[in-house]
């Protein structure tokens, strides 16, 4: 018994087609919520228009966005876990798959940084973290296609023994160079201390936590919704034509340092794509939206 | 959904000068989409070398919408389209808009403060679609009346299509220089203030 790779192979390209096609029902969840509380009205519209795109798209089984973007996956191993047969070449034959039999097909987005051609594949496609679960008899996979839309305006910067005013000042900088474009409402991923890529990591975590679930630590928690408050304050609202929502969460993660401390920041469109599932070790899988 | 004004395309100057941010507007008639970088490089190239390009834009509305076409043989197929980041553009859209006297251009996230003069000098607005609307912006197509530059891979090419109810799109930039965009950031730069003085 074990994990197969013909089950990762296909448990990565399901994981992928599903994202694409509704958003989650958190998601849509706050999306009517915001729809709701609007007060100006041109954003009360595009929320409606938004809330409409996204039933269009899952009545007809079709794309919510035409960016279908380029595959990234998150892998947490259970320690318990028995493979049977190769992981990493499962998940790129995954998206081999996909790419090959999807309807509608996906346009080529994935681009060679040094001669800008397009196409379907390309070094270190797709994009795949690993981590460990101790203990756990299952693998859990998060799949977040990322696109230019809002894949563009991550950023990061490095202080010394900041201060959290400077380092919600740095969110909000970011906020500010992102502006209209990253098709707003978005959630927002932050991650704060440990090293240059840690941090990174961090935000994606953060970033693909359920929309609006606060942290379990205090001084956190407090940061997240005085951040959502003042992101919203600044009233570029959805797709940037003005109103009260800009975002629909700020979740933040962090993890200890030395005193340079990495602040990292990253955006999902309103659109959230993200699925995830689990492969037990006695071959059930689990979907999570 | 909010309520809709039918614009007819591609629209008169009256038109469009008659249309105020805002608005909520879906388009009927004929259109020219394109998301390729290169192809509005072409277009612009076509303008400086007084060579008409492959569809006739005088006149037109040119969206910032990327489509996914396939080509078998003589048989060509639009399977969806999609709005793309129209400040990607900036550069370029200024010549385009007074060279080829586009009377609509659109797409998501606005232009700058150049194509804004351009378009007021030359009587064009800026329509602002969702991203994400694949499906709901793909209903609209009816027709593919011609393909332009058909080496370009597929959502680079010069499409015109025949659209009824493409939208709703809310009019982000109007023909007299009023922009949404232009609006929102000078306010976010306002309340960033007040943000930040909280902070202390």
């Amino acid at each position: 018994m074990g994990i197969t790779s013909e089950q990762i192979r296909r448990v990565t390209a399901e994981l992928y087609d599903r994202s694409l096609r509704k958003i989650p029902d958190e998601t849509r969840q706050a999306l009517e919520r915001a729809a709701e509380t609007e007060t100006n009205p041109i954003a009360k519209g595009t929320l409606a228009v938004m809330l409409r795109s996204a039933a269009e798209a899952e009545k007809f089984s079709h794309f919510v966005c035409s960016d279908s973007g380029i595959p990234v996956y998150f892998v947490k191993i259970g320690t318990r876990v028995q493979f049977d047969g190769p992981v990493k070449q499962a998940i790129v034959d995954g998206f081999a798959d996909l790419v090959g039999t999807i309807n509608p097909p996906m346009l080529p987005h994935v681009t060679n940084p040094l001669t800008l051609e397009r196409g379907h594949a390309g070094k270190d496609m797709p994009i795949t973290t690993f981590d460990l679960i101790d203990d756990a008899d299952y693998i859990e996979i998060i799949c977040s296609p990322k696109a230019l839309g809002s894949g563009r305006w991550a950023a990061l910067e490095i202080f010394t023994f900041p201060t959290l005013e400077t380092i919600e000042a740095y969110i909000l900088d970011v906020v500010m160079r992102a502006g209209p474009q990253h098709c707003p409402p978005v959630v927002i991923g932050v991650g704060i201390g440990g090293t240059f890529d840690y941090a990174a990591k961090l935000a994606k975590q953060a970033m693909l936590r359920p929309v609006g679930e606060t942290s379990p630590e205090p001084i956190l928690a407090a940061m997240e919704q005085r951040l959502l408050t003042k992101v919203n304050s600044l009233g570029f609202g959805p797709m940037g034509t003005g109103g009260d929502t800009t975002s629909m969460g700020v979740h933040i993660e962090y993890a200890s340092g030395h005193g340079f401390t990495p602040v990292a920041v990253c955006f999902n469109c309103w659109i959230n794509r993200r699925r995830s599932a689990r492969i037990y070790n006695d071959g059930r899988v689990e979907y999570f939206e | 959904m909010p309520p809709v004004k039918h614009l007819r395309v591609p629209a008169g100057k009256e038109d469009v000068e008659a249309l105020r941010p805002g608005d909520f507007i879906v388009l009927d008639g004929e259109l020219v989409i394109t998301a390729g970088i290169p192809t509005y490089a072409r277009l612009a190239q076509c303008l400086k070398d007084g060579t008409p390009p492959p569809i006739d834009m005088n006149g037109a509305a040119l969206l910032h919408f990327g489509g996914m076409s396939e080509i078998d043989g003589d048989k060509f197929s639009l399977r969806y389209i999609n709005p793309t980041t129209s400040t990607r553009f900036n550069g370029v859209m200024p010549e385009l808009i007074r060279g080829f006297g586009l009377r609509i251009v659109g797409g998501k996230g606005g232009l700058d403060a150049n194509c804004v003069a351009a378009m007021r000098d030359s009587g064009c607005v800026y329509l602002s679609f969702i991203g994400g609307g694949c499906t709901l912006f793909s209903e609209s197509i009816r027709e593919v009346i011609d393909i332009g530059w058909k080496d370009m891979i597929p959502h680079y090419r010069l499409l015109k299509l025949r659209v009824e109810g493409l939208g709703p799109a809310v009019v982000g930039i109007d023909a007299h220089g009023n922009s949404l965009y232009a609006d929102s950031e000078r306010a976010a730069q306002i309340n960033l203030k007040t943000a930040l003085a909280d902070n202390a």
